[in-house]
């Protein structure tokens, strides 16, 4: 470090033109995503293993379809039945592999900055707190969509271009938008909720236990009492929720799932429901410490 | 509403710095500022006042994030309707820590430039002059979490300067340095004006901070600006030409002792140093003349300033009302200081 040396390096005011205040949630956005792309376990990873999953998933989709293994399975040019069941079932994985990569890229996202005191770097500048919620959202968003979104609408682009003829691709075409609606939703439930709770608490590793501790044992919780008593109920766990929205989009009836007959409409509203509170909460929190933030509490 | 302007001979407008009228702020019942009315100019401005003054909630104000009765104008805008624009051309260096964690000084700077509308490239150029300014150019790669509090208060620094702010609110910022990067802290503040031509608003507790870089102070307490004004005009509306400094060649007491006589009130405060207060009516020529007497040479003689310290615990201790707050005596933790909210 110098020693009081002062270094200009031909200082001169800026004049040109400043990004639009409306715009600078793409500051943000940007930010994240480059935050969570620095390191190997908070992004990549989980990224790695949903192309992993995706490649996998084609590579069967295809060996399916092909005459070999029809003949071999004595099918005669039917397609066999588990290859319109791979599409729902791919949920399974991508569901848990979206949850843990929420844990790191989330989760972290307004707890961190509650625990840093960042609030006061983002709102002593010309900083709304919609454009850092905003901004906070789609990063989130735009990451955790390549694992849910993305990857479904890959399985389906390939059904697609594995599809016999042509009255098999225009049948088949339904599916591309109904990949989409599921990859809304599941990115809409992995990013709203657990950046929820990140601002619930102000420490990262409290927040991290209270998503783990809502989506798999609360989840779990509500789907067993769902069982036993009303569907409603089961409709607060996330996940089954978002399976039932998948299952019924692929109009899928599975014989292991007839006791838990949640209404698509119950489980649509729920996954509504809880992301706009937990949206709602990130809001108030950041509303609040934009207000004691800069220059001290009040 | 409109800021007050003021005419320069040429009959340009200027408006000023910060400019206040009748602003009020509640906390409920609690009154935080109280109809402050203040023009504020200067290059370095001191903002002093015990916890619980004021400060806080006036610059919150200020930068546009609370609501308030009144008006308050920062260079000539609006702060209740135009913060957003307040806030792009004002650079806050806050007290507390207030980092991204994980992230090196240059991209926190750059984050900071482009959060301010900054281009990115011209974002990033500028982190690397703030970081230079600030003197971190060998280690503005290394993540902050592992630099020291000096450090840090340079990163700080940098990342209030680094979209050009025509104002630099400092809060606290020599607060837990050694003294010699104090004394570096305070010459980067120094400079800051004339190399970046920004003026500076400095909260401190520091007296001695303010007495050595600041050319204008303003004191709040209890929610009011008891004093807005130059350094000079607040130390000198204490000093009169009957209080002296009297410096002689030696024997400071000898000539102590002759003005006594005369009529004079003596402090020796070394062998060479006197403070004197003149009868009625008597002149420095009373000094000359008594020591012209005794065979004393006078080296130099000048009006008696208060230090800051002491002109700010006049201006809290004639503002206290009756039966009102002990004055400001503990400078850095003040639990004794007046309550109220920040």
């Amino acid at each position: 470090m110098s020693t009081g040396q002062i270094h200009d390096l031909g200082y001169k005011r800026y004049a040109g033109s400043r990004r639009s205040v409306a715009t600078r949630w793409r500051v943000i956005m940007r930010h994240q995503i480059a935050m969570a792309w620095k390191t190997w376990w908070r992004f990549k990873a989980w990224l790695i293993l949903a192309v992993l999953a995706t490649g996998i998933t084609i590579a069967l989709l295809y060996a399916f379809s092909t005459s070999v293994f029809r003949i071999f399975a004595g099918l005669a040019g039917e397609r066999p039945q588990f290859v319109a069941v791979l599409l729902p079932l791919s949920l399974f994985w991508y569901c848990n592999i979206a949850f843990f990569a929420s844990l790191f890229v989330a989760v972290p996202a307004v707890a961190g900055d509650l625990q840093s005191g960042a609030f006061t770097f983002y709102f002593a500048r010309s900083l709304r707190p919609r454009d850092y919620v905003i901004g906070k959202l789609a990063g989130i968003a735009a990451m955790l969509s390549l694992i849910i979104l993305a990857g479904p609408l890959a399985l389906a682009i390939a059904r697609l271009g594995l599809s016999d003829n042509l009255d098999q691709v225009i049948a088949l075409l339904p599916t591309l938008p109904r990949a989409l609606a599921i990859g809304a939703l599941g990115t809409l439930i992995y990013t709203a909720v657990p950046l929820g709770f990140s601002a619930v608490v102000a420490r990262r590793g409290h927040a991290i236990a209270l998503w783990v501790g809502y989506y798999v044992v609360f989840g779990a919780m509500v789907n067993a009492l769902g069982r036993a008593s009303s569907p409603l109920v089961a409709s607060l766990d996330l996940a089954e929720s978002l399976r039932t929205v998948a299952l019924e989009l692929y109009d899928l009836h599975m014989a292991g799932r007839r006791d838990l007959d949640i209404p698509v409409s119950a489980a649509v509203i729920s996954i509504l429901g809880q992301a706009a509170i937990a949206i709602g909460l990130v809001v108030w929190r950041v509303r609040r410490a934009q207000q004691t933030g800069v220059g001290g509490a009040s | 509403m409109t800021a007050r302007i003021e005419r320069t001979e040429t009959g340009a407008s200027v408006p000023h710095l910060i400019d206040l009228a009748g602003l009020t702020k509640r906390y409920g019942a609690i009154t935080a500022l109280d109809r402050v009315t203040a023009a504020v100019d200067g290059k370095i401005i001191g903002l002093l006042g015990p916890n619980g003054a004021g400060k806080s909630t006036l610059l919150k104000c200020l930068l546009g994030l609370l609501p308030y009765d009144g008006a308050a104008h920062v260079l000539g805008l609006e702060a209740a309707r135009d913060g957003a624009e307040i806030r792009d051309r004002v650079g806050y260096m806050p007290e507390q820590e207030a980092f991204l964690s994980g992230m090196s000084a240059v991209e926190l700077c750059t984050y900071a430039g482009e959060l301010s509308g900054l281009p990115h490239t011209e974002a990033m150029q500028r982190a690397h002059a703030a970081l230079y300014y600030a003197g971190l150019e060998e280690k503005r790669y290394q993540p902050i979490d592992g630099y020291s509090t000096g450090m840090k208060q340079r990163v700080k620094l940098a990342q209030a300067l680094v979209h050009d702010p025509e104002i630099l609110f400092l809060d606290e910022p020599t607060n837990g340095l050694d003294p010699q990067s104090r004394e570096e802290m305070l010459q980067l503040i120094v400079d800051l004006p004339d190399r970046r031509g920004c003026a500076i608003v400095l909260s401190t507790h520091l007296l001695p901070d303010v007495e050595r870089v600041c050319d204008h102070a303003v004191i709040m307490h209890r929610g009011a600006v008891r004093f807005a004004g130059t350094i000079d005009d607040l130390r000198g509306t204490r000093g009169r030409d009957s209080e002296l400094v009297v410096t002689v060649k030696a024997d400071a007491a000898r000539l102590g002792e002759a003005l006594t006589a005369a009529g004079a009130t003596c402090a020796v405060s070394s062998p060479v140093v006197l403070h004197v207060d003149l009868p009625a009516n008597a002149t420095s020529r009373l000094v000359f003349a008594t020591a012209r007497a005794a065979g004393l040479q006078v080296r130099e003689l000048g009006v008696r300033r208060e230090s800051v310290e002491a002109a700010f615990l006049r201006v809290l201790g004639e503002t206290g009302g009756p039966g009102g707050d002990p004055p400001y005596r503990a400078l850095p933790g003040e639990p004794g200081a007046a309550g109220g909210p920040r």
